[in-house]
């Protein structure tokens, strides 16, 4: 039981620290490449946001940002607070709580993967368009699995365990 | 949050029960209209005062959603045109265009968390709730209690329809885009699955199996 609980700490430990490592990778590069009537543009994740905020969109540029670039950092700092502090007596309903958020709005990252795919899907118009994924979008995947891995490997019953491991 | 099923089985009023949430001990209590058992240590819900709530709702809105399900996979979602050449869209093609790139992770998770997962979802729910509507006792009841814990975060048909809004926007920029049959299903989908979150209360489903003789 209690090597199991040591296990956990660690694994979900190693999967933050992967999520963070990638989170810069996963910003910079491209997730897609877009082709429309010969104009070939390579789109980041950010970029794909000013895009939208720069068609007069700021409503929908707004909810891309934070899906797909405040929440992912924000999950990474947030579980790495939380495991910083296992074990320690401190700050336990804040972390709690904090985990429960983690939780809720984790998913919402996915709003980029599926943006792609829809795109993909579509925008397959022989010379006319195409749209083809990045690699870019391997390490946003990563990201986002790793912090949902970590936050179910990583239990809210272990910020209460009372023995430190 | 997932809740383990043994956690949430007390026995009668005055025991100890496990909190789901941080395995603490609380006391049982009987509850009356609209209170709820709080843990002491972290402040989650440990019992909900359940009545007379049926799991009917649950059961409709799961079967409901199936039929969205079927529907939004079976006619297109979006029509994207350029210079007179268009091309409609399923939920599957992105899934198949993915592939056909080499991104097929991408493509798995896509076809998990937009097609299989709401599927296997709604299913277990269903089944659950039709269980306990009809009392009877259908085989392999906790495996898919089970199921339906575990399915729940990762029924993202709700973030799938909000991407299908901002692939609309992105692609007006760029050609004519119109949505399809399928996006009022996908978009229904996305509403049904938020309900039967709410209706498809975990501890009312231990307890009316309970009251079957449904133990794990
Ligand atoms: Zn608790």
């Amino acid at each position: 039981m209690k090597i199991n609980n040591k296990l956990r700490v660690e694994l979900a430990r190693a999967l933050v620290v992967t999520a963070a490592l990638l989170y810069i990778p996963s910003n910079i590069m491209p997730v897609m490449t877009m082709t429309i009537v010969g104009k070939t543009e390579p789109l980041t994740v950010l970029g794909g946001v000013y895009e939208l905020y720069d068609s007069g969109l700021p409503l929908i540029a707004g909810v891309v940002f934070l899906a797909s670039f405040v929440v992912p950092f924000l999950k990474i700092a947030a579980l790495g607070w939380i495991l910083f502090l296992h074990g320690t007596p401190r700050l336990r309903e804040r972390r709690n709580a904090l985990h429960h958020i983690v939780h809720k709005v984790g998913s919402w990252s996915m709003i980029d993967i599926f943006l792609l795919a829809v795109l993909a899907a579509v925008g397959q118009l022989g010379s006319l368009a195409a749209v083809t994924a990045e690699p870019g979008a391997i390490f946003f995947c990563i990201v986002m699995i790793s912090c949902l891995l970590a936050a179910e490997i990583y239990k809210p019953r272990l910020i209460w365990e009372t023995t430190t491991t | 949050m997932s809740t383990t099923l043994t956690s949430q089985l007390g026995g009668a009023k005055g025991d100890w029960i496990r909190c789901p949430n941080c395995d603490a001990s609380c006391r049982e209590r009987e509850l009356s209209s609209g209170e709820e058992l709080r843990c002491t240590r972290c402040g989650a819900t440990v019992l909900q005062f359940t009545g007379r709530k049926t799991l009917q709702p649950a059961l409709a809105l799961s079967v409901a959603g199936l039929l969205a399900l079927v529907l939004a996979n079976s006619s297109p979602v979006l029509v994207f045109s350029v210079a007179g050449r268009d091309q409609s869209g399923y939920i599957i093609t992105g899934v198949r265009e993915l592939i056909a790139q080499g991104y097929w992770p991408i493509a798995a998770l896509v076809f998990f968390a937009g097609i299989l997962a709401p599927l296997l979802y709604l299913t277990s729910v269903a089944y659950v709730s039709s269980a306990c509507c009809f009392h009877v006792r259908l085989p392999r009841l906790v495996d898919l209690i089970r199921l339906s814990e575990q399915m729940e975060s990762w029924n993202l048909v709700p973030v799938y329809s909000i991407a299908t809004v901002v692939s609309v926007v992105k692609l007006r920029m760029l050609g004519g885009v119109q949505w399809e049959f399928g996006a009022q299903w996908v978009l229904a989908l996305a509403v049904i699955s938020l309900f039967v979150q709410q209706t498809f209360n975990h501890r009312l489903v231990t307890e009316r199996l309970i009251s079957m003789g449904v133990e794990p």
